[in-house]
Formats: structure tokens, sequence, C-alpha cells
């Protein structure tokens, strides 16, 4: 009997192809957002007032994706950006491989802006690195406060939770501090914005952070090729 | 749900490490599952056993020990010799 040490990720493959994805988008400096959160949390309306409320001249293009259907594509294609639905047929997650194969055949550079709407679900893509700068949870006021609780893996790994659907509040038992609480105890550095898609409130906070981050990722792209053309000139 | 297709990446790891061993066949594969990573570990065992019982590497043990971060790690690959 002899034993072998493997060390690598299980999902090393995926791995591969992400950081390839995260590689490429590092290049033409576009940052990438991979949106996940339960059916129904309000992440395709979100990113359609999110479309709709972007800066004119902004480079944005989304990827979608659900087990059946292009009804939302159809619904994100509305605001005149480049859409693709990526239907999985019965997989709950994204994979980075399917959405190498669906951005193929876009040119990535210029392209300011990546959104990648998963497949509504708390759980599995949470373990599917998609090559993305930051994961962004969605969890409406519909579901419980305690969500962060239940479903910790993603509330752990998002650098950002937005809290949707804010507008039903009044008509709600849904206790925003308690839910700001639990996903805090969570991920303590975990950043919060309240929205509504439907009354635009909390938009201007949303749109900052990722103007803040788009930019970061620029300047990033614009420090890399002067080190690099640093390195050529010697 | 995904604990099949994550089932299927540890065969296909251990598959690919039985190429360097010949004359060997596996018996135990470790992973090391963090509470973050998303992974039931008795829907991953039920898909584990399911795809491995018609698999060439058919019978092989999964070792699972459970750790407190978001590792999805394969740990070490326990060998037998065949006997001639």
């Amino acid at each position: 009997m002899i034993e072998v040490p493997i060390e690598k990720k299980v999902l090393s493959e995926n791995q591969r192809v992400a950081e390839g994805l995260r590689t490429s988008l590092a290049e033409t400096g576009t940052l990438s957002l991979n949106f996940i959160g339960s059916p129904g949390a309000g992440k395709t309306a979100f990113l359609e007032r999110t479309l709709a409320s972007l800066p004119a001249r902004t480079q944005v293009a989304v990827l979608t994706g659900d087990l059946q259907t292009e009804n939302d594509a159809q619904r994100l294609a509305r605001y005149g950006y480049p859409v693709r639905q990526i239907t999985t047929v019965g997989a709950c997650h994204l994979d980075a491989r399917m959405v190498e194969k669906h951005l193929e055949g876009w040119d990535p550079a210029g392209l300011d802006l990546l959104f990648i709407e998963n497949v509504g679900n708390l759980v599995c893509p949470t373990s599917y690195d998609l090559g993305e700068d930051a994961k962004v949870v969605v969890l409406s006021v519909c579901e419980g406060e305690d969500k962060p609780l239940k479903y910790p893996g993603i509330f752990r790994k998002a650098e950002l939770m937005i809290l949707n659907k804010v507008d039903l509040l009044p008509y709600v038992p849904f206790k925003p501090d308690l839910a700001r609480e639990y996903a805090r105890r969570i991920h303590p550095e975990i950043e919060i914005v309240e929205t509504s898609a439907i009354t635009g409130v909390g938009f201007d906070r949303w749109l900052e952070w990722l103007n803040v981050r788009a930019a970061r990722k620029k300047a990033s792209m614009r420090e890399a090729a002067h080190a690099f053309a640093g390195t050529g000139s010697r | 749900m995904h604990e099949m297709g994550i089932a299927a990446s540890i065969l296909d790891a251990v598959q690919k490490e039985m190429d360097r061993y010949p004359g060997y066949r596996a018996a135990k594969i470790g992973v090391r599952i963090g509470e973050y990573a998303g992974v039931d570990t008795m829907s991953l065992r039920f898909c584990f056993d399911a795809i491995v019982k018609d698999s060439p590497l058919a019978p092989l043990e999964l070792a699972v020990e459970w750790l407190d971060g978001e590792e999805l790690d394969l740990g070490s690959l326990e060998l037998e010799e065949i006997a001639a």
C-alpha cells in the first residue's frame, strides 16, 4: 500500500479556465461581477435598472444563466447592450467553461463591465470561480433575515450584499437591521447596499461602488501595461 | 445538487493520477471539505458511490476530512499493488 499526495483543488479544471478568464479580463481592464441569489431575489430586475442607469458610453456586456428559456436575456437586451443567455439545461450553477464559451466572438477590448447573472441558487454557484473580480450576493426582503446564517458560504465569499426590494418593507415583516447583523456575523467586511429596482432607491450608492471598482480595475490594467513597457525597453 | 459534478471531478483526478502508477489500483481517495465550500457531504458520498460503482475504479473509498474554511481540495490517494 502506498499513499500519494495529490494536493490540488477538486475543481482544478474549473479553476484553470477561471484563471484564464481572469487574466484576459485583467488585460482589457474589464470589471467582472458574478451575481448570486435565490430564484426571485430580483437579480434580473436589479440588472435591468443598472443597465438603464449607467452613464452613456459605458461599455457593458451581460451573461445570464438559467436552466431553461431565453426570457432573462430578452429582458436584459432591451437596454441596447450585448446580452447572451446561458441555458444550463438542468445544471444548478454556471461554471467557468460555460462563461468562456459564451464570451466567444465578443471583443473584450474596451469592455468596462461584464455582468454575470448566475442561476438562482445560494449554494452551488458558490463553489465555481468564473474568473470574476467579485461575487455580489442579492438578498430580497421577501426572504428570511437569517439567509446569511443558513447559507454562510456565499455571504462569506461575496464582497457586496444587495438587499433588494426594500420598497416592500412596509408590507413584509423583514427586519433589515437583523439581516445586516447576520451578514456581518458571517463576513464582517461585507459591504451592504439597500436597493429597490422599482423605485431606484439605493442605486446611487450601488453605482458609486461600481464606479470605484471599475476605475480601480482600469488603473491596475494601466499599471500592468506600464510595467510591461518598462521591462520591454530595458 | 452540484455534488454529482464534484464527484465526477474527483474520479477524473483519480483516473489521471492512476496513469502514473501502472501495477497499482486506487483504494482510497481523500478530500478536504470546508464548512463554507457549499458541498453537502452526504450527497457527495451518494453521488460518488453511484458513479464509482460502474467505473473501472470500483471499489474506491472516499475519505472526507471536514474543515472549517472554504476548502474543496483533494488530499492523498492510497494505492494497492495489484497482485501479479
